[in-house]
């Protein structure tokens, strides 16, 4: 092994010892036993072990593969054309987005209240169960809920259009088969939801979750709704609020990438005043913009609700129109007035939508 | 600092390293700065054996001075110019990328930073046939999206096939597997990388920041060091295997609300050559940037370029402020 000790993970206390012993190189220490080491670099029995523990285990062929194996842009080729994406429902948007959202990638939905951000969360849990032979994932799905705006009469709802849509579908036998399995309990049970109460808790959840996934390998999407919340509430150092947002985006997109599963963070937005005007951003500032792989800013346009791809490595950059009915996340219809069966929820399911009842729909 | 042992230069035994330790003189440095003369009366170890050792130590350890003009020499020799393949990019690079150096891009989320590293490494593997390492640690590595870009370039899929060979890809997520990766590139890696390949003239790493930028502040003290270690590490591999090293670093608001480069004043100093890219507000087309060079050792400063991000290979309208009529150089 040719790493220095100075870029070994181990405490800063422990690594000034070693280096004062004038240990430079990993392989200068590979050969000392714990008591020798203790001796000559004037550190505790158990910072010995600790310290030729993880020198053996980063020397083990998968740990050491893991830096060190490179793909070439072919094999990552291929690997991308063989992972899915998982639609939308809403036709306009999955073009946008290639597909759909994609696997392996982060991707930050940001919005204004009531734009529809939950919405999409909801629909994207229920998207990703559908069974392969529809062009659906077959997956579970991991909802981490801080702002508590998770309503399961909303999520059957859609889960019911689902089924009836995939109904409509089934041709061959195999489609027909899978879909005496697809009901709306099925949905709801393979769907996982987390409550976080604050950011503590939801650092602790992401720090857990890779134990999660290796118990149950058929999630293919988390979805964390919303990050903002936690972090913009009750918060005094905001450097430290950029710094634990910046680990928490570099674990998540490790586990997208590690377990091929897709992230979807919500985020809101805060006013920007610059030159004497005023602009809707999203929150969290600067260095956060910079975290997602792909960014979705969700606003209204007079009664018009839009979608703009602000950021992504492989798409351009494009807005189009979508709108919510009570089957979920939908495109948008041709009429130009929303009609009440069409636009809102409609009012027997309860008060689910955040405009106010009474809309002008002059 | 290196540690004495028996057997780094003849003389030194078992008997002699103890009888130095017991003098608390344990590294090369502890013995060659001490007084034979003393150090004979203190152990019981013989003036001219101390002498000896201490001569072969000295001619082992100590490090040659080399001539400015050797250097010159050997910096027209061995330096090569790597076009982005975008000429108004190359115009403010002062002809393309330099082996040897460290240049960085910043810019704001969605500028384009991952689309330029994308169409230099197609470029370089494509044009210039050499072999690009790419060193992803947010996850933006589209392959899908370099094959676009070949497809423009060539309609043959064998050459799309061969130049996607030549592009290989490592997926770090932190700071110590970032260092593991680079360290390993510099002892062997490398030289695998360019067998059957293509020699490799390109790193780049999309993006540093992403890795740095949680470490840094607060009561942590870990954090100075590794950027310090990475900047290192970096710099040896650009020097010693004359390749050209790109890196991408996110942007922050100071005080003021203009834009400056993430990582703090110690990282402004390791890359060689800044550039900062930006939207074009109200442009009808979305794929407009701008590109201004905020540090560079052979061009006037904020010079601005306007570029587009799906012509790539075209030339674009007249710069936006301040050219400068550069000097024919001669290109080793």
């Amino acid at each position: 092994m040719h790493r220095t000790v100075p870029s070994l993970p181990l405490a800063p206390s422990v690594k000034v010892k070693l280096i004062n012993a004038g240990f430079q190189v990993a392989s200068d220490l590979t050969d000392m036993r714990p008591l020798q080491l203790c001796k000559e670099a004037g550190i505790s029995q158990e910072e010995a072990v600790e310290v030729l523990q993880m020198l053996r285990d980063d020397g083990q062929p998968h740990q050491q593969r893991a830096a060190t194996e490179s793909l070439t842009a072919l094999d990552l080729l291929h690997q991308e054309q063989a992972l899915g994406s998982i639609v939308t429902f809403c036709s306009a948007l999955d073009d946008t987005l290639g597909g759909g959202v994609s696997m392996g990638k982060t991707t930050e939905i940001c919005g204004a209240p009531g734009v529809g951000k939950t919405q999409l969360c909801m629909q994207l849990a229920v998207d990703v169960q559908i069974p392969v032979c529809f062009g659906g994932l077959g997956g579970k799905a991991l909802y981490i809920d801080t702002e508590g705006s998770f309503l399961v009469q909303r999520v059957a709802d859609m889960a019911e259009a689902v089924v009836q849509h995939c109904t409509l579908l089934a041709e061959d036998t195999e489609q027909k088969q899978a879909l005496e399995e697809l009901t709306v309990e099925k949905i709801l049970s393979n769907l996982f939801l987390v409550r976080c109460h604050d950011y503590v808790e939801l650092l602790a959840e992401v720090y857990l979750l890779p134990d999660f996934l290796s118990k149950h390998p058929e999630v293919r999407l988390i979805v964390i709704d919303s990050i903002a919340f936690p972090f913009r509430h009750d918060f005094e150092d905001l450097s430290q609020r950029t710094r634990l947002l910046n680990g928490l985006a570099q674990q998540l997109i490790q586990l997208a990438t590690q377990h091929s599963i897709a992230v979807v963070l919500t985020n809101q937005m805060t006013t920007r005043v610059s030159n004497g005007q005023s602009k809707l951003v999203p929150a969290l500032g600067e260095s956060w913009g910079h975290a997602a792989t792909q960014r979705l800013i969700l606003r209204w346009e007079g009664l018009r609700r839009l979608a703009s791809l602000y950021k992504s490595p492989s798409q351009m950059e494009a807005t189009v129109q979508y709108q919510i009915t009570v089957q979920g996340f939908r495109d948008a219809s041709d009429e130009h007035r929303p009609t009440p069966d069409t636009s809102a929820v409609s009012s027997q399911l309860g008060n689910h939508s955040k405009r106010p009842r009474t809309e002008d729909l002059s | 600092m290196v540690i004495l042992r028996e057997g780094i230069c003849p003389g030194i035994n078992e008997e002699f390293i103890k009888a130095l330790q017991s003098e608390d003189i344990k590294t090369v440095e502890d013995f060659v700065s001490c007084n034979p003369e003393e150090l004979a009366q203190k152990c019981s170890l013989s003036y001219k054996a101390l002498v000896a050792v201490r001569r072969v130590l000295l001619t082992q350890y100590t490090a040659f001075p080399v001539s400015g003009a050797d250097l010159y020499e050997e910096l027209l020799s061995s330096t090569a110019i790597l076009s982005t393949g975008n000429p108004s990019l190359d115009k403010l690079l002062d002809s393309g990328l330099y082996t040897g150096e460290i240049t960085e891009l910043t810019g704001s989320p969605g500028s384009g930073k991952t689309q330029v590293c994308f169409s230099v490494a197609v470029n370089i593997s494509h044009e210039l046939k050499k072999t690009v390492l790419y060193i992803d640690t947010k996850g933006s590595m589209c392959a899908n999206r370099l094959l676009q870009m070949l497809q423009t370039k060539t309609p043959n899929m064998e050459e799309q096939m061969e130049a996607l060979q030549k592009i290989k890809v490592f997926r770090v997520f932190d700071v110590f597997s970032l260092l593991a990766c680079l360290q390993h590139l510099r002892s062997n890696g490398l030289q695998k990388a360019s067998v059957g390949g293509g020699s490799v003239k390109a790193l780049m790493v999309d993006s540093v920041s992403a890795v740095l930028s949680s470490l840094l502040g607060g009561k942590q003290n870990e954090g100075m060091s590794l950027l310090m270690q990475v900047a290192g590490e970096l710099k040896m591999i650009a020097k010693d295997f004359n390749i050209t090293v790109l890196v991408t670093n996110h942007v922050t608001r100071d005080g003021n609300g203009h834009l400056k480069a993430g990582l703090g004043q110690s990282w402004s100093h390791v890359p060689r050559t800044r550039l900062l890219l930006q939207r074009v507000e109200d442009a009808e087309t979305s794929s407009l940037r701008t590109a201004t060079l905020t540090k560079s050792s052979r061009q006037v400063c904020h010079l601005v370029e306007e570029f587009d991000l799906c012509h790539w290979s075209e030339e674009r309208r007249t710069s936006i402020s301040g050219k400068r009529k550069l000097e024919e150089r001669s290109k080793p």
